[in-house]
């Protein structure tokens, strides 16, 4: 386990060895990506079973060689001001490692079909390959500045991909307000992490959580600190208000979307929260703003999901609304239902992801509108897509349904009523919108023949991976019985492995309640047939119930215009002012005024010097005349 | 560093002084003669300041490879040691010396392509080399104004001579401004003369001094005003986009990359070191000086269409984040403020090399003229795209070490500060990036089709940068220890 910085090192050398390399290896590197990848997957392997004497008596307890630190990076006044490379692996860890790498592994493979012919192909393994090794060192990371380093390299590479097809403008207006918009919300996350090193003149996050239960922080100082870091974490997860990144991040390639913007990247900003747990629970104010924060991002995506014709924008919706989901649970302190919803969402959004890529892949249409009918043509992405699906409505079984039902479970413990309703509400719009997107792609019949006409079932290569998605998004709910876990080496299930400190958590089916949650599922999926079921006439004809309403929806709540609005009458008004101060008031009045005023006096001067000679007599008298009067005076 | 390394200190400024005058014998019209002698010259620099840098030892004295020589003493006011030929560095001087060979090797190499009088470009050019080593180098305080003016002199004839665009303007406007910083430091240099009255200009002898309070708060501002304006401190900087706007690239490059340099460098030599308390008084006001440069540089940014005015309030903003570290008076923020001297030193020059390299052939600069740049020139997008992140402070480059420093200094001394300065960082990857998108990305625009991918000699230079940013942003603490241990152990009034 000390050895698990070698995990981000991997990825990174297939990075160096491609970015410069790329074009003259075969098949520019792509295999060497896949395998650097297996590599990782095989690894995570190892470290899992070294995890396991983590468990001393049932309960977790940081072993030797869990907290490593290999150097020091910088150190200045024999470790005042100390910034360490060092990494840490605790249950949270464990969690993220295998969703990280196995996702990773799925994604590279799928992309050898995808991609196929694609120019600057080795350039994407290349920028693939620098995102998992980010990732990675995001998730080892043993204290906070290291973290903040791996996040703006997940970041990078983010921006990278999303403009992928950088000649299409669209692609690259996006890149560039994915990384703003990203960076605004690490404006935050560096001031927390300052304002906690500050106090604390510690980076390491065990550290600073041990200081902050000992009361080492005020209270208020503390608040603000964790809100600043959130911040940061609601940039990345893409939540309100800055969750305007995310739809419009689909514009790189669908492979990109289903790694970065649905299973890894954006949720770590749910990694950040959940690792900073333990001071979340120190200030109660700070934790409510990720409850409420969540509950408000998530039902808002939800109904924006409802309406969108993209595919892959619903499943942007979706995921952003899904975040908010995890971040509900964090805000009731419901650590092991946030990460058990993190590990099942990442395999079912990821399989719903590359399936929808395997349709644009068949068509190269995205718009639900001229899609449809597409179950005969493509039989298995129909099937696994179906299951994602049903993973993601929440019925029971699939992957999704468990952990949600936990989500729901902690909230009406632990949370206002009213949230926990608006919450069961927007399970149910899940279960519409979900269906709504099947039906318009798969059922019903072809609106756009050609696109129609073009669709075939995609290769192996992406099939494959497309299945062994959809068997995780099946079964990998059940991680949360305890004879599962046993049977994988855990003393209990998902409960005994995401615990950072306290009891554990003792999964209970509790029968009436599962059965409310299903219940309303399956509510949705019928509404959902009922109005987008064959023709979908129902559908058309509610559009003209509330239009106000439908457009609401459809343009985003204007959250886009808003900010425009601001960019462009705030951000570059205040930017005139000052380019215009700095040109007229400063350059011309200042300087070159200055510079004038010196040659006016000279012109007017020079006129002293008129070259006759009574004029200087006259000078020469008075100033005689003037100094005698002096002279006079003074004495 | 051993004794005699005093000779490599004194080379470091010989071998540009030498350089020049053996080219001022090289007929002009043997132009590979000129290359050959330039090109050996100037790697001959490099490998002198990369070993000061290295031979710098951080755990030995303060000022090393020290060794001076009589030039003039027992005249009039001069007393026994007068004004000498002294040399030697700190880990500061270290720091800006390798940063000095660094940036004239792809100066020089970018250079070559100048049609016109190029012996005479290198002459001046390799004097004001000579001028700027020499100021970091000499511990004797006449001699180093004399270098520092010698840095300054040549740049007149540079950009009037040799610039593009309000040339004249450009270089009458920078050459005024620069001046009348200079009288305000001559002035201050006398003031300490006679005040210590030790009738010698030695600079460790009179940091040993211990003024007046008066006299310090008095003088430091001189100091401080009359070096902030060649360091582009608000509200004097506005030379600074105009100046490097018309200047050639080699001048554009050594000026914001090292000659900027020169003016922080001063501030710290002559006002922190030689009037302790006087800069403790005076912090505040640099503070807030700075931390407006670096907000009001960055705003203005947003609004400029032609990348070399772009990159100009830039520089202004990025040199405010030199002040706030100047002005925190705690070694995390001056560590900080030294990184970024350095780093903002290389950033700028491979900013100014690829604009050059691409301004050579289109004739045009305006950002709203390029679109999809990458598809024509993808070199030259990846190495703009390197020196774009390293100065919005992507961490991982070198834009992000000295940064992080600085916020972490402000934030211990002043916290608002602190996250106005972290603030600053997200408005410089909003105008870096709207170049990006802008310029290079999008729909190849097919007027520029005619454009040529840089040159090799481009490109060689510009991947000596590149590497340099990468270098520091990985693995800084070469660079850390040394500057972070003189700061910690030799500037007064500065502390953890």
């Amino acid at each position: 386990m000390e050895e698990v910085w070698i995990l981000p090192a991997i990825p990174f050398a297939v990075f160096v060895v491609l970015g410069l390399f790329g074009r003259i290896l075969p098949r520019n590197g792509d295999l060497l990506a896949v395998l650097g990848m297996a590599a990782v997957v095989v690894l995570v392997g190892f470290v899992l079973v070294d995890f396991q004497d983590a468990f001393v008596d049932d309960f977790f307890a940081p072993v030797a060689g869990a907290n490593t630190y290999a150097f020091d990076w910088i150190n200045i006044g024999d470790g005042f001001f100390l910034i360490e490379f060092s990494t840490y692996v605790d249950a949270i860890t464990m969690v993220m490692l295998p969703v990280v790498s196995f996702v990773a592994l799925m994604v590279l493979v799928y992309s050898i079909g995808y991609m196929k012919g694609e120019q600057r192909y080795g350039w994407y393994f290349a920028a693939l390959s620098l995102f998992v090794s980010a990732m990675l060192l995001l998730v080892v990371s043993g204290n906070l500045l290291q973290l903040y380093l791996a996040w703006e390299g997940v970041g990078l590479a983010s921006y990278l991909l999303i403009g992928f097809y950088w000649e299409r403008q669209s692609a690259a207006e996006a890149a560039k307000k994915a990384f703003i918009t990203t960076r605004i919300g690490d404006v935050g996350l560096l001031i927390g992490i300052i304002l906690l090193w500050r106090v604390t003149g510690s980076f390491d996050i065990q550290e600073i959580i041990h200081a902050a239960e000992e009361g080492a922080f005020g209270e208020t100082y503390l608040t603000i600190a964790m809100l600043f870091l959130f911040a940061g974490a609601a940039g990345k997860s893409a939540q309100f208000p800055l969750h305007v990144w995310l739809p419009d991040a689909m514009e790189g390639p669908t492979p990109v979307s289903a790694l970065i913007h649905a299973a890894t990247m954006v949720v770590a900003g749910v990694y950040l929260v959940a690792r900073m747990l333990p001071v979340y629970d120190e200030v109660l104010i700070a934790r409510d703003v990720v409850l409420y924060t969540g509950l408000l991002t998530a039902f808002m995506a939800a109904t924006m999901g409802l309406v969108a014709t993209d595919i892959k924008r619903v499943l942007a919706f979706s995921t952003v609304s899904q975040l908010g989901f995890m971040f509900v649970a964090l805000g009731v302190g419901a650590l092991t239902a946030a990460m058990f919803h993190l590990f099942t969402h990442a395999f079912f959004k990821s399989l719903l992801f590359l399936g929808s890529g395997s349709v644009i892949h068949a068509t190269e249409e995205q718009e639900v509108g001229k899609l449809g009918g597409l179950r005969k043509k493509m039989p298995i992405t129909t099937l696994t897509f179906a299951i994602g699906s049903l993973a993601l409505a929440g019925i029971p079984i699939f992957a999704g349904f468990w952990s949600k039902d936990e989500i729901l479970h902690d909230l009406e413990k632990y949370g206002p009523l009213w949230a926990y309703a608006v919450l069961a509400a927007t399970a149910g719009l899940t279960a519409i919108y979900t269906t709504r997107l099947v039906l318009l792609t798969f059922f019903g019949e072809p609106k756009d023949q050609h696109a129609y006409d073009h669709a075939h079932e995609s290769p192996p290569v992406m099939t494959v991976p497309l299945i062994l998605l959809a068997a995780l998004a099946t079964v990998a709910g059940l991680f949360v019985y305890q004879d599962v876990g046993q049977a994988f080496g855990f003393v209990g299930g998902i409960g005994e492995v995401v615990i950072a400190h306290g009891e554990p958590h003792v999964f209970e089916l509790d029968v009436p309640f599962a059965a409310g949650a299903t219940a309303t599922a399956l509510a949705g999926i019928a509404i959902g047939f009922m109005y987008w079921w064959g023709d979908a006439r129902r559908a058309r004809e509610a559009r003209g119930w509330a239009p106000e309403l439908h457009s609401l929806l459809e343009r985003r709540y204007y959250v886009d215009e808003l900010y425009q609005a601001f960019i462009n009458y705030a951000v570059l008004g205040l930017s005139s002012v000052v380019a215009w101060f700095d040109k007229r008031v400063v350059n011309e009045t200042g300087v070159d005024g200055g510079t004038q005023l010196v040659g006016f006096l000279g012109h007017r001067l020079k006129f002293l010097q008129t070259g006759r000679i009574p004029n200087y007599a006259l000078g020469m008298a008075l100033g005689v005349a003037a100094l005698a009067l002096v002279a006079l005076g003074t004495s | 560093m051993v004794e005699n390394d005093a000779y490599a200190l004194l080379a470091v400024f010989l071998i540009p002084l030498g350089t020049a005058v053996l080219l001022m014998l090289v007929p002009s019209r043997e132009r590979s003669l000129i290359i050959a002698v330039t090109a050996a010259s100037s790697l001959a620099m490099f490998a002198v300041s990369l070993y000061v840098f290295l031979a710098y030892d951080f755990n030995g004295d303060q000022f090393q490879g020290v060794k001076a020589w009589s030039y003039m003493n027992d005249i009039g006011l001069l007393g026994e040691e007068g004004i000498q030929l002294k040399v030697g560095v700190d880990g500061i001087a270290a720091a800006m010396v390798l940063l000095t060979g660094i940036v004239i090797v792809p100066g020089t190499w970018v250079s070559w392509k100048i049609q016109d009088r190029m012996k005479d470009f290198f002459i001046l050019l390799y004097i004001l080399t000579a001028g700027v080593f020499g100021t970091f180098v000499m511990l004797d305080m006449f001699l180093w104004f004399l270098l520092y003016e010698t840095a300054l002199l040549p740049m007149y004839l540079l950009i009037a001579v040799w610039g593009s665009t309000r040339k004249e303007y450009g270089a009458m406007k920078l050459m005024m401004m620069l001046l009348a910083g200079s009288i305000l430091i001559f002035t201050a240099i006398f003031a300490i003369y006679t005040e210590a009255g030790l009738g010698s200009f030695d600079l460790v002898d009179l940091y040993a001094v211990d003024f007046d309070e008066d006299f310090q708060k008095l003088y430091f501002p001189l100091v401080a005003v009359g070096c902030g304006i060649l360091a582009a401190m608000f509200p004097f900087h506005s030379w600074s986009p105009d100046g490097h706007a018309s200047a050639p690239t080699a001048v554009s490059m050594l000026h914001a990359g090292v000659l900027m340099k020169l003016g922080a460098f001063g501030i710290i030599r002559l006002g922190f070191q030689m009037m302790p308390e006087g800069g403790e008084f005076w912090a505040p006001a640099l503070i807030v000086l700075g931390i407006t440069a670096a907000l009001y540089g960055a705003v203005s940014a947003l609004r400029q269409d032609d990348m070399k005015l772009m990159t100009g309030f830039s520089s202004v903003s990025h040199m405010g984040y030199v002040m706030v570290g100047l002005g925190t008076m705690n070694v995390i923020g001056w560590t900080g403020a030294v990184l970024q001297m350095f780093a903002h030193g290389i950033m700028t020059a491979l900013f100014f090399l690829l604009i050059g390299a691409m301004y050579d052939q289109a004739h045009n600069r305006d950002i709203p003229n390029f679109s999809g740049m990458a598809k024509q020139m993808p070199i030259w997008t990846v190495f703009f795209v390197i020196a774009g992140l390293a100065s919005l402070g992507l961490p991982g480059m070198s834009g992000f070490v000295a940064e992080v420093h600085i916020f972490i200094g402000a934030f211990r001394a002043y916290p608002v500060v602190g996250g106005l300065a972290v603030l600053t960082a997200a408005i410089t990857a909003t105008y870096l990036l709207r170049m990006f998108s802008q310029a290079f990305f999008g729909e190849f625009n097919p007027r520029w089709s005619e454009l040529k991918e840089i040159t090799y000699a481009e490109r060689a230079g510009a991947t000596v940068l590149a590497g340099t940013i990468l270098f520091l942003g990985l693995w800084p603490s070469p660079w850390v220890d040394r500057i972070a241990t003189t700061i910690e152990t030799t500037i007064p009034g500065v502390t953890l």
